[in-house]
């Protein structure tokens, strides 16, 4: 018992561990929900929640009343757990902290700005979530969820975002010793 | 019970391994696409791998139905990818490791990660007609999985993904190529 707390409170597991973890959690998901995991539809799902608070004409569109209405939906449930699982995670393992930049490496190539790391997120954010929109999903969605009944797609979209990450992140870190 | 404590038992499960693995650090997402870390790689081909193996014997077992298999329209997989890249490149996150980073306080995931999300989200859904609807119509092979795609045998199939998985993960570890210095457990 001792030892299985004491691995519970561990800063880090093998990548291997938390892989098969989430593989189990995936099965899981198929067999007791029939349901896939993944995390940029809980973003539209509260985009058009928020939007249609502001005004029903912000949702008046093809999107909003034929393809997903918008409504506290199944992934924003699954978005909220990852938050609380990811929190209790931290705090086990004293890995909690309010952080306002990375801990490591960014401020070697960006610097110590808050705004610019943050303008930065924000606009990755927005490719991120249109990306993930026209290829069907994202990591989790599309590449762990599609992956695990071997739909081509999955593979095909985690080979064209090496396609631009790598040439990006390798002249970001072109001369920089970290 | 299905509407919403399934969802939030399983994302405990996914944010936890997620943050265990160290995945909600900015250094460990960037690193992959450098090839200095493949942390990345290894838990997404362990995900990959297991559930591959769970999902067809809880169907074989009749437990469970095959949800619709992620459809492949090969411009779309390719042009969302591509510009999935950069953001994932640029901000070391993505929108499961955003989440994960909001759970250990990162207040640059959940702050302008989450905005950034919600108007990517807007601005998907409000050109969803003029530009997703014709993407999705170029090279779409359907709700295809490899098995069906090129008739292969399943369990055959199954078995030597499995194997190639393995065998990745073996030369990984015995070259120690991308064990990154961020893999120190004491950090």
């Amino acid at each position: 018992m001792r030892t299985v707390i004491a691995y519970l409170r561990r800063k880090r597991w093998s990548p291997y561990v938390g892989g098969v973890l989430v593989g189990l959690t995936s099965v899981a998901a198929i067999g007791f929900a029939h349901q896939l995991l993944g995390a940029s539809g809980a973003f539209e799902n509260l985009a058009g929640l928020i939007e249609k608070s502001i005004s029903p004409s912000l949702v008046d569109n093809f999107y909003f009343k034929y393809i997903q209405a918008p409504g506290i939906s199944w992934q924003i449930y699954l978005s909220i757990g990852v938050i609380v699982g990811a929190f209790v995670s931290a705090i086990l393992s004293r890995d909690f902290r309010w952080r306002v930049l990375p801990d490591r490496q960014w401020r070697e190539v960006f610097g110590s700005s808050v705004l610019k790391r943050w303008l930065l997120v924000y606009f990755s954010a927005i490719l991120l979530e249109y990306g993930a929109g026209i290829a069907g999903g994202c990591t989790s969605g599309l590449a762990i969820s599609g992956g695990v009944a071997l739909a081509p797609s999955a593979f095909i979209f985690v080979g064209a975002a090496f396609m631009t990450g790598t040439p990006l992140a390798l002249f970001l870190y072109r001369r920089k010793g970290v | 019970m299905t509407a919403y404590g399934y969802p939030l038992i399983f994302g405990f499960l996914f944010g936890w391994a997620l943050q265990k693995s160290g995945l909600s650090h900015y250094d460990k997402i960037v690193n992959v696409f450098r090839f200095k870390d493949m942390a990345v790689i290894k838990f997404m081909m362990s995900a990959i791998a297991t559930g591959l193996v769970g999902t067809y014997i809880v169907i074989a077992l009749g437990w469970a139905v095959l949800p619709d298999v992620r459809a492949t329209y090969l411009l779309g997989n390719v042009v969302g990818g591509l510009i999935f890249g950069v953001g994932m490149s640029l901000a070391g996150l993505c929108p499961g490791t955003m989440l994960a980073g909001a759970g250990q306080g990162s207040l640059d995931y959940l702050i302008p990660g989450g905005l950034g999300f919600l108007t990517g989200a807007v601005l998907f859904a409000d050109t969803y007609e003029q530009v997703y609807q014709h993407i999705v119509t170029v090279w779409n092979f359907g709700n295809v999985s490899l098995f069906g795609w090129f008739d292969l045998n399943q369990w055959l199939t199954i078995f030597v993904f499995v194997e190639f998985v393995l065998l990745l993960f073996y030369l990984l570890e015995k070259s120690g190529f991308g064990r990154g210095p961020s893999d120190d457990l004491s950090r």
